[in-house]
């Protein structure tokens, strides 16, 4: 286990009493868990059934039959109109529906009129409105939040992982092997990311599953973006290759591999941590301009990108689509980015350096 | 981008040109229909899908004709010789015969002023081009002239103005044929505008007279013909001759023109012998005595005078010099902006100016066809009177962005139009691979065509104006089937469906499993973006009867290799129809479009299929149909020459591919839906009853005095109508 610098530790107590940060970081957690907690929130399952006594749960559970509450159906139960019959029925049976009774999926076409493109109305449930086949759009804003923090959190780890591993391999044996890897880093980097993410999902073979569609796209996109983070990492290392603590560690025999794991990485997460907002920011925005172009998450994904193409489509028609998926957007990405910013401002060495 | 698509358009033709040659697949799907039609994509209502299918189909031409090329040096250094157009050598006796030459060698009158290469081709297939005596014409001909016809176009219709329309592209060529020349603009040069010896009236089953002004069916009910209008022109003011027909196949069966199947298309198996009588006689012998004969063999005359020959320079040398034309437009070089617009200019004494059926069409005396790439951005450029028409086809159009209480609508500036036409309609289907499991099983098919939820899709997202396709068939009139229709949504009938073929009990998720566990579940593919929320209602409406489907939007050409090697589950596409007489079934329900074992060898004893057959790669059988009765029937049909007995086989075969439940009939528009400036005037009745497009006919016209009016009218801001400008003609609406 790598353990805290206490210099590090102290950077991060600064961190929370930066409060405009600590807060955007303390919402941000909270709706990446609340999204993450969303089935409870936004579903068309209901959170609790009692019916003729028995008490059910189906939110997480196995799909429960219309048989099952006496409806002449064999699919997966409306219980939104479950809760309308039971309310008319007055048999005592009753359902407690979630705050938005609808999932990203599931076209409400309850309304005889419905064709698309309802307005956000208290009366319908559909606090944001409804997409172009009737898709609750603020439950998919929030399945489509959860896939892209963590779409973005995936992202980062990743990215760190490789970058981590050739910046400090090439920050640490220097000479031929820095020599040679910043080179080939060089020219990878100068491969052009948005093509290559376009072309390689162009030709992703078709038959493969909506997980491994993602993961592949995930794993593309790292792929082609790690390279940023590797001059840092690298010259971090350089940084404190030097000083006294690591020939102290060469002296009594430690390997490459302990010193820069046991070592010198602590000393150099301050590095990581101040660009890891502003690597989810970009994370986040990428995925969404990807799925605006159309090569993002397959179909029926909810996705912002997705949400954001019917929204430019269709302005004037549905107007609540682009003003709850921009200000979703803008939320997402100015919290992100006042956290980045305390973390950056408490990272700053200017006011922790050693050197004095 | 450019560069990355071809990436991806690289692999596809490759594979697909080089089964094709060696499979010797009697039909390939990537010819190209007929060629008197316009070509339609798979989605007529998408430019950008037109251009990507046209685009591949043409790279897949010319790697098959590298590859011929490749082939011919391989033989040719095996000490074997080899050239297309020279299978056959004819001897001298039969040339001779044929009349093309005289005793002395010299050529007949009638092609002495033939270049040699054209001579010598002649010779060389003497046994197809013939010079005779016009008192060889039969004597019993019943001539035709088309007088019984009624004219489609209106009295009142003006000459002049320009009409402004738009295209997506910019046209890589103004050749008509070759390379690159199929793209959307062609239409503006070649297939709304030449006029051919005859053409099919679209009002009715006759024909109205073009550059022929008699015809007949020969007794033989495969030659036809045809006597030359003396007047008939080109826009260079060189009459048409007769020889100009037989330059025509001269040309189509050129190696120089690198369009292989236009090479087949007009080769000597289907056209099989042109015979010359005078300059004004000529006839054509078709290969079989099919009802339509003298719609297929009306022919569009090649200005020998302008090409003169044919040799290795003709993509180069033409590509942006247009040939001269029979039709009103020409596209003339000063006139042609690259990379911007082109301008084509009507030819003021155009020779048919007079003519019945072609005077009062061809109004505008210029039309201005400008790139604008995007169609949103089009459509704005529409509304700013820059484009004078736009078609309205998408509900989203129709309803929101030109809505009717737009004030340009309301004000009577603009005109909205439901026009109701008939015409076969593009096959909207999903077509299920009948060889893959589960879809191997009749029951399986059953359901999943109950488990589809068209009526939804129908009723929400196209609100009401799309009606279901009910068969293989709609839209050929009196050879479609008069009383099937397609399976209805229906979860109980589904579900029943699924339980005969052992997928009876719900998983967990709500799916159907059977006995050992397996998961009922379907892949629909399609390479249509546009309508990924039509597959997602399928898909969700599809849970109920306890079917799961997974989706897989691709990119079109993708789609299109993956179902051409036939490793789809389920693909939603459509194919473009033609206006024509009676529909097709050989090439997508044929077995032998399905599997390499030719005819029954395909099939047991009781008519089931053998085990372990090969899958026949790129054509159109989608199903995989194989039903030997199908295969007899479809035989049969093919050979058949009478069009009642046609129709009623074509009701037949509906009825067994219905049965066979291998194709989920979606939808068709039984309209047309276009916005205009009202300034664009159109006949009483709007159009011909077979319009597929508001061009197509060129019967509109442009009042000049109406657009100063209209334009001073929106500066001060006062309406021109009283009410919006919403029209519908319901004459041709079918019941």
């Amino acid at each position: 286990m790598i353990k805290l610098n206490p210099l590090t530790l102290k950077k991060l107590r600064r961190f929370r009493s930066i409060k405009r940060g600590y807060w955007s970081f303390v919402i941000l957690l909270l709706l990446y868990i609340f999204s993450l907690a969303g089935e409870l929130f936004v579903n068309k399952r209901a959170l609790l059934v009692s019916y003729q006594g028995a008490l059910y749960f189906p939110t997480y559970g196995e799909q429960v039959s219309g048989k099952e509450f006496g409806l002449d159906y064999d699919y997966e139960v409306d219980y939104r109109s479950l809760q309308k019959k039971f309310q008319r029925e007055e048999l005592g049976n009753w359902v407690i529906m979630p705050i938005v009774p609808f999932d990203p999926y599931e076209m409400d076409y309850a309304n005889e009129e419905s064709t698309g493109f309802s307005p956000p109305s208290w009366k319908t449930g559909h606090f944001c409105g409804t997409d172009k086949t009737e898709r609750d759009v603020f439950a998919r804003l929030l399945y489509g939040f959860r896939i892209a923090m963590t779409f973005s959190l995936g992202y980062l780890f990743l990215t760190y992982l490789i970058a981590i591993g050739a910046g400090s391999v090439m920050g640490y044996f220097g000479g031929k092997t820095d020599m040679i890897g910043l080179r080939l880093v060089e020219i990878w980097a100068n491969v052009p990311f948005l093509y290559m993410v376009i072309i390689l999902v162009s030709v992703m073979p078709g038959w493969w599953g909506v997980g491994w569609q993602v993961s592949s796209l995930l794993f593309i996109m790292v792929l082609f973006s790690w390279t940023g983070m590797t001059y840092y990492i690298r010259a971090a290392v350089y940084k404190e290759k030097a000083r006294d603590y690591v020939s102290a560690a060469k002296v009594i025999g430690a390997g490459p591999a302990r010193i820069i794991f046991r070592h010198l990485l602590p000393n150099v997460i301050s590095t990581l941590v101040t660009f890891a907002p502003f690597t989810i920011a970009a994370a986040i925005s990428s995925i969404t301009a990807l799925d605006f172009l159309g090569y993002g998450l397959p179909p029926p994904t909810p996705s912002w990108g997705e949400l954001l193409k019917q929204a430019v489509g269709n302005l004037k028609t549905a107007p609540w689509i682009v003003i709850s998926t921009v200000s979703a957007l803008v939320l997402t990405l100015t919290l992100v980015t006042f956290v980045g910013e305390a973390v950056r401002e408490a990272f700053d060495p200017k006011k922790f350096s050693t050197y004095e | 981008m450019n560069d990355m698509k071809k990436i991806k358009f690289f692999v596809s033709p490759l594979v697909v040109s080089i089964t094709l040659f060696f499979l010797g697949c009697e039909e390939p799907k990537l010819k190209q229909p007929r060629e008197t039609t316009p070509n339609q994509s798979q989605e007529p209502s998408n430019g950008s899908g037109k251009v990507d299918r046209e685009f591949t189909r043409e790279l897949a031409r010319e790697f098959a004709n590298e590859f011929v090329k490749e082939f011919a040096k391989q033989i040719n250094r095996k000490g074997f010789t080899f050239d297309a157009n020279q299978s056959t050598v004819a001897s001298n006796h039969s040339v001779l015969k044929s009349g093309l030459v005289d005793a002395n060698g010299k050529p007949n009158p009638l092609l002495s002023h033939c270049s040699e290469d054209v001579l010598e081709f002649y010779q060389k297939n003497a046994d197809c081009f013939f010079i005779l005596s016009p008192e060889e014409i039969p004597n019993d001909l019943d001539w035709k002239d088309g007088s019984s016809e009624k004219e489609f176009s209106s009295t009142i219709a003006r000459r002049g103005g320009t009409f402004h329309a738009y295209m997506r592209d910019f046209p890589r060529t103004l050749r008509t044929i070759g390379p690159d020349a199929n793209g959307a603009f062609r239409s503006y040069l070649l297939d709304n505008n030449v006029i051919g010896l005859t053409h099919a009236h679209p009002n009715s089953d006759g024909y109205y007279p073009g550059t022929a002004n008699l015809w007949a069916v020969g007794n033989d009910g495969r030659t036809v013909y045809f006597h030359l209008d003396p007047n008939a022109r080109f826009s260079d003011g060189k009459s048409v001759r007769a020889s100009d027909y037989f330059f025509f196949f001269y040309f189509m069966r050129s190696k120089h023109i690198q369009a292989p199947w236009y090479n087949d298309f007009y080769g000597k198996d289907k056209f099989q012998k042109v015979t010359l009588y005078d300059e004004q006689t000529l006839s054509i012998t078709f290969y079989k005595a099919k009802p339509d004969v003298v719609e297929r063999v009306s022919i569009r005359p090649k200005p020998e005078h302008f090409y003169s020959e044919l040799g290795g320079e003709y993509l180069t040398k033409y590509q942006w010099e247009p040939e001269p034309t029979t039709g009103a437009y020409m596209a003339l070089p000063e006139n042609v902006d690259k990379g911007k617009s082109v301008t084509l200019v009507r030819q003021n004494n155009w020779w048919a100016n007079d003519k019945r059926f072609f005077r009062n069409r061809f109004n505008p005396d210029q039309v201005k066809v400008s790139v604008i790439r995007d169609n949103d951005k089009a459509f704005e450029i529409f509304l700013k009177g820059q484009i004078d028409a736009f078609g309205l086809a998408k509900t989203e159009f129709w309803y929101e962005k030109l809505a009717n209480d737009h004030s340009l609508v309301k004000n009577g500036y603009l005109t909205k139009v439901t026009f109701f036409n008939q015409a076969p309609p593009p096959s909207y289907a999903l077509r299920i691979n009948s060889q893959k499991a589960p879809l191997d099983n009749l029951d399986i098919r059953v359901g999943f065509h109950h488990a589809m939820n068209f009526e939804l899709v129908l009723e929400r997202i196209f609100r009401g104006d799309f009606v279901r396709m009910n068969t293989v068939a709609d839209g050929f009139g009196e050879r479609s089937h008069p009383t099937l229709k397609a399976r209805e949504f229906s979860v109980d009938k589904a579900v029943e469906s699924f339980a005969k073929a052992g997928y009876s009990k719900r998983g967990k998720d709500g799916i159907l499993i059977n006995e050992r566990g397996e998961k009922l579940s379907v892949e629909i593919m399609t390479g249509y973006k546009h309508f990924e929320d039509v597959l997602v209602v399928l898909k969700e409406e599809a849970k109920k009867a306890g079917l799961e489907i997974k989706l897989k939007v691709l990119e079109q050409t993708a789609a299109w290799k993956m179902a051409n090697e036939k490793n789809h589950q389920v693909i939603f596409s459509a194919f473009g129809t033609f206006v024509e007489l009676f529909p097709r079934f050989w090439e997508p329900f044929h077995s032998n479009n399905a599997y390499q074992e030719k005819g029954d060898l395909k099939y047991l004893e009781n008519g089931d299929l053998k085990p372990g057959l090969t899958t026949k790669t790129s054509t159109n059988n989608f199903t995989q149909t194989a039903v030997r009765e199908l295969d007899h029937l479809i035989n049969q049909y093919r050979e058949e020459e009478d069009l009642l007995q046609i129709t009623k086989m074509a009701h037949r075969l509906s009825k067994i591919i219905h049965d066979h439940a291998v194709w989920v009939p979606a939808w068709k528009k039984p309209w047309l839906r276009v916005g205009h400036w009202s300034w664009l005037q159109f006949p009483d009745d709007w159009g011909p009853k077979e319009s597929t497009d508001y061009e197509e006919f060129q019967v509109f016209w442009i009042d000049t005095q109406e657009k100063e009016k209209i334009l001073n009218a929106m500066e001060k801001g006062e309406p021109v109508s009283s009410q919006p400008t919403v029209r519908e003609f319901k004459k041709y609406k079918s019941k």
